[in-house]
């Protein structure tokens, strides 16, 4: 069959010009590529992150606690034989002269760690910081200009910078692990002085050994943990490093269902286009004697020839975006990632085929179906119905598969099915609000009655491009403005006399001192006791038997609160219901915070049961507060009155402001008082948003993808009309409109759309905005006005540039030798 | 055989050359072609396929620029109007019928006819529109879609169409190529039927050698030379 392949190759050369194998390929390409990418970021993550090995967590077993370890527990683990290291993990500040930073510092006793090692430049002796020494990562040497061999004050105890951490297990969780860690040797601890009891910290049991004998301490731990306990083992479900990163990349992996989503809609539509395309080629083929069979091995040798390709060139691509991002991140990883498993890197290709063979089986069948005769006669290659069942069977096959790869597939299921749901609600407001608009224009126009004949025959695809640019140009100004504006936003609109100082683990034969140097140097603030506490009963009976599944999920059930006491109300809270207590009451009296009490429902007269590390109070409610988080003072959900609590061995919290020109006061006051926390909320909110910062070039890269599928999507859409477009023009200008007045039309017709679509996208992004603002940050709304500018200018561009660069004006002979031989 | 009532040349082209440059290859339709269209007369112009009368058409009707000679229309030079004024020639002077009818699927018949009608600002396009389909006897199918119409009916709403503008002039593309010989019969009857009452001037391509014998003169495109060709009257 040497003339079959020729017609393979010839065919498949002449389609590589027509539109729709163009987006065919292109979309192919971007799917292989995105899903290379995924698979590649996604398992390297997961197993290097989420799927906690040994080396990662320093140990097999971690116990993890908000108060020091029990001396039991330790006993025990030692009696089993097993390995254990104690680690305390704590924010300070460190100072050099008057630079400061605000660092998560680990005291490890010896040997550390069990598993796994920390990777040092230079290279040492020992696998762990000896006395006197500390070893830091490299974010802390560069901004505070040290290098190694340099001394540091840590609380009232000196240190000497001994290595450059390059990698190191045992990170700690939740945002402890955004910070710049250093590393230092629990015999120094107590000299520094940073710890006292009751001090805020997490206080880490490791061990390790025998798998058994570990299994069976994890067994017996595990259901009699306290309140402030937590196990972690290579078994356990719930990751302690990477938790953010893990969310970073879902987040990652759900912009890329948007594109991976786009893509299969325009395979599906070019592959449908150019199958309705092929009928009479298919028909000619069958009358020079070739058969059915052969027409079903003639497309699908085309499609497989397409896939190989685009297999390799997608590979490549998703390596080459694996390796840009991975680049980015490369400070967040712990240490060097497991390189991928083989069969990852056929995920491309197999979602390739999936796309491509899958989705275009059923129109090559079809195609099978066709007969001789059609060359002689028009005949619409009906039956339609069973073709396109088999696709949308394939289409949710793929969807499914599509979910499963994701990962979360519950979110990813919501998100699809929003974005679905989303996307046709837009389309459908779109096409009426441009039939709104149309209409009485059309009125005035000469060839107006063409223009509503138009949006009524392309309304459809309106509503496919109107919902597709919708939703995507809605996201992009959704992650513009809040990389740009949002922190501007927050920041003008937060008071100026915000505290951006926290001090915590003040003692309480601390405080006196520290009130006096702040009233010296005239910083208002005001000192909190806290004692850590429970919520165990209501009027008498447990708490639990009273609250729902999901009462109990609170945040003031399902953990310690920190609790405080006062005879007068703090000044930034106000009382909405009940009353503050007399001063020097003697009966237990508590505050509570006004949400708490909501979803709680908790009224004033309620009488609270709390355990305090053992010891049993209870306290009637005797008002409820209006408290607002955000306004970052101490706040507390719970405040009794002094005479309940004062006896109880307590902590002080307190926060203040310190102008530009103050900031020295924060080193002297580290100086003066080197064993108290100090934290910079500026520093903090830095050391996060630089995360964010770099978590969003990755996720702009993927949406950046996701924009171009989208683009595509568009100029396929449009590209169909355009035949169309090209045979009515050319008869309107057989009737005597000019060349000029039927593209006017096209250009309304566009511009229309264009518009419409911009603006509906303006108000879904400054809803979506507000409500954001309103809810979760507690700002206030504003309106953007570039973008009410920007959004309409760009889609009507968008729209009318890409029609005319498909569209080639055509030229009166043109026209007439389209219509004589059609 | 009668002579048309007035001797006033309608259109009338002078040396015309036509010839299409590919790649490196010239090819030549014609050369030197002159052809005097006399205003109610109707021409038919017959010849081999590839003869080139389709092109000549459209250089007849100003869609297409000679490449050497002139053609003037009522005296004018069309390779001297701006696009402008070729487009209102159209909308108000000549009219086309084609082959496959080429009748929007997406209008109805009616509004089919009207579309001519807007185009070249018609005040009641509306009852015009109706007013001609009636003509062609389609009077109770003024709101049936392309689709649902026969080949000969589509063929029908074309010339309500094409006569709806009232043209001075018609052009026709093998109007009955598309057609069985019967319908082709009733079609070409119609055809002639209007353009005795609207005393339009017809030029007419066919290969069909009875259709071409109605016509009051029938030339012949050979080798790039027109040949009158004498019918005897039937
Ligand atoms: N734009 C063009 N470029 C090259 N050749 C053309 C072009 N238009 C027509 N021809 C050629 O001119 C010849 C005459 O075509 P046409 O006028 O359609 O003939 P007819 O209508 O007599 O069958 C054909 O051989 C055709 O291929
Ligand atoms: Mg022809």
């Amino acid at each position: 069959m040497k003339g079959f392949k020729l017609i393979v190759l010839r065919q498949l050369g002449s389609q590589l010009r027509t539109a729709e194998w163009r987006a065919l390929l292109f979309a192919t390409w971007i799917a292989i590529a995105l899903a290379t990418l995924l698979a590649l970021l996604g398992d390297r993550l997961e197993r290097g992150l989420l799927r906690e090995s040994a080396a990662m967590l320093g140990a097999d077993l971690i116990l993890s606690s908000q108060r020091p370890i029990n001396t039991e527990r330790i006993e025990q683990a030692k009696t089993s034989d097993l390995q254990v290291s104690e680690v305390v993990q704590f924010p300070s500040m460190i100072n050099i002269d008057e630079e400061m930073m605000l660092v998560s510092v680990r005291a490890a006793t010896s040997p550390y760690p069990l598993r796994g090692e920390i990777r040092t430049r230079p290279e040492q002796p020992h696998s762990q910081p000896q006395a006197g020494e500390v070893w830091v990562e490299s974010r802390i040497l560069s901004q505070l200009e040290l290098s190694i061999g340099d001394q540091i004050t840590l609380g009232y105890s000196e240190f000497k910078v001994t290595a450059e951490m390059l990698s190191s297990p045992d990170r700690g969780s939740g945002l402890r692990s955004f910070s710049p860690q250093l590393v230092m040797h629990q015999d120094d601890l107590e000299a520094t002085g940073i710890l006292a009891p009751g001090s805020r910290a997490e206080f880490r049991l490791l061990m390790a050994g025998d798998s058994d004998r570990v299994e069976a301490l994890e067994l017996a731990w595990r259901d009699n943990l306290g309140d402030e306990e937590r196990l972690f083992s290579l078994q356990a479900d719930q990751p302690m490093t990477g938790a953010a990163l893990g969310s970073a990349l879902s987040y990652l992996k759900l912009t890329a269902l948007i594109a991976l989503l786009l893509s299969a809609l325009t395979i599906f539509l070019s592959l449908r286009r150019f199958s309705n395309g092929q009928h009479k080629r298919c028909a000619l083929l069958l009358s020079l004697g070739l058969n059915s069979k052969d027409l079903v091995k003639l497309y699908l040798y085309q499609l497989i020839i397409a896939w190989l390709v685009l297999s390799v060139l997608g590979t490549l691509t998703g390596v080459l975006l694996e390796q840009l991002i991975l680049s980015w991140l490369k400070d967040l990883l712990p240490e060097a990632l497991p390189s991928p498993i083989l069969w990852r890197y056929f995920s491309g290709p197999a979602m390739g085929f999936a796309l491509l063979i899958l989705l275009g089986l059923p129109p090559i069948l079809q195609l099978s179906k066709i007969s001789v005769a059609s060359l002689f006669r028009d005949e619409i290659v009906g039956g339609d119905k069973r073709a396109l069942m088999i696709q949308l069977f394939c289409f949710g096959l793929l969807a499914a598969t599509l979910l499963a790869f994701l990962g979360a597939p519950l979110a990813a299921l919501t998100l699809l099915i929003l974005i679905l749901v989303g996307g046709a609600v837009f389309g459908w407001i779109a096409q009426k609000l441009l039939r709104l608009l149309a209409y009485p224009l059309a009125k005035k126009l000469l060839l107006g009655r063409l223009l509503t004949m138009r949006l009524e025959q392309q309304k459809r695809w309106h509503r496919l491009q109107a919902g597709v640019v919708i939703l995507l140009m809605t996201l992009l100004s959704l992650v513009w403005i809040s990389r740009t504006d949002l922190l501007a936003d927050w920041q003008t609109q937060i008071p100026d006399d915000t505290p951006n100082y926290f001090v915590i683990n003040i003692q309480p034969w601390q405080t006196e001192p520290l009130q006096d140097f702040l009233t010296e140097n005239s910083i208002v603030s005001q000192l909190y006791p806290m004692v850590r506490g429970r919520v165990t009963t209501l009027n008498g009976s447990s708490i639990h038997a009273q609250m729902s599944p999901q009462q109990l999920e609170h945040n003031t059930l399902n953990r310690e609160l920190n609790l405080s006491w006062s005879d007068t109300p703090p000044s930034h809270n106000n009382v909405i219901a009940g009353r503050w207590w007399v001063h020097d009451t003697t009966e237990a009296e508590i505050s509570v915070e006004r949400e708490m009490a909501e979803i709680l429902g908790l009224v004033p007269g309620d009488i609270l049961g709390f355990n305090l590390g053992g010891i049993e109070v209870e306290a009637r409610i005797s008002n409820l507060r209006e408290v607002e988080w955000t306004s970052f003072q101490p706040n507390f959900y719970v405040i009794f009155n002094a005479a309940a609590l004062e006896q109880m061995p307590a902590t002080f919290i307190t926060s203040f402001r310190l102008s530009e020109s103050e900031q020295a006061l924060a080193s002297q006051l580290v100086r003066e008082f080197p064993s108290l926390t100090l934290i910079d909320i500026g520093q903090l909110l830095q050391q996060i948003a630089g995360w964010l910062e770099r978590l969003g070039d990755s996720s702009a890269l993927i949406l950046g993808l996701t924009m171009l599928c989208g683009a595509l999507l568009m100029l396929l859409t449009l590209h169909q009309a355009l035949e169309q477009r090209r045979y009515e023009s050319a008869l309107l200008q057989t009737l005597g409109a000019t060349a000029q007045q039927t593209q006017r039309l096209d250009l309304l017709e566009l511009l229309l759309l264009g518009f419409v679509c911009g603006l509906l996208a303006v108000i879904t992004a400054e809803l979506t905005l507000a409500l954001l603002y309103l809810n979760l940050l507690n700002l206030q709304a504003s309106l953007h006005p570039t973008m009410w500018i920007l959004l309409p200018l760009a889609s009507t561009l968008f729209f009318v540039i890409s029609g005319f660069l498909l569209r080639r004006r055509l030229t009166l002979s043109q026209c007439y030798r389209l219509l004589r031989s059609a | 055989m009668t002579l048309p009532t007035t001797e006033k040349i309608l259109l009338e082209a002078q040396n015309v050359a036509k010839w299409f440059t590919t790649q490196d290859q010239r090819l030549e339709l014609f050369h030197d072609l002159n052809l005097k269209v006399l205003e109610g007369e109707t021409l038919a112009i017959v010849g081999r396929s590839g003869a080139g009368k389709s092109t000549l058409l459209s250089l007849l009707a100003g869609l297409d620029q000679p490449s050497a000679g002139n053609i003037l229309l009522a005296g004018r030079s069309l390779a001297e109007m701006d696009d402008a004024t070729r487009a209102e020639l159209r909308a108000k002077q000549i009219s086309f019928i084609f082959q496959s009818f080429h009748l929007l699927p997406e209008l109805t018949a009616l509004d089919n006819v009207r579309l001519a009608l807007e185009i070249q600002d018609c005040k009641d396009a509306i009852a015009q529109a109706d007013r001609w389909l009636g003509k062609v006897g389609l009077g109770q199918r003024t709101d049936h879609f392309p689709a649902q119409l026969s080949g000969g009916e589509q063929q029908r709403v074309a010339i309500a169409r094409a006569f709806a503008t009232r043209p001075s002039l018609l052009f026709a593309d093998e109007p009955t190529g598309n057609l069985d010989e019967e319908t082709g019969h009733q079609i070409i009857e119609q055809l002639f039927d209007l353009n005795k009452q609207e005393n339009t001037t017809l030029i007419l391509i066919t290969h069909d050698s009875e259709l071409a014998a109605r016509c009051q003169r029938c030339v012949s495109l050979h080798a790039g030379q027109l040949h009158e060709k004498v019918y005897e009257s039937a």
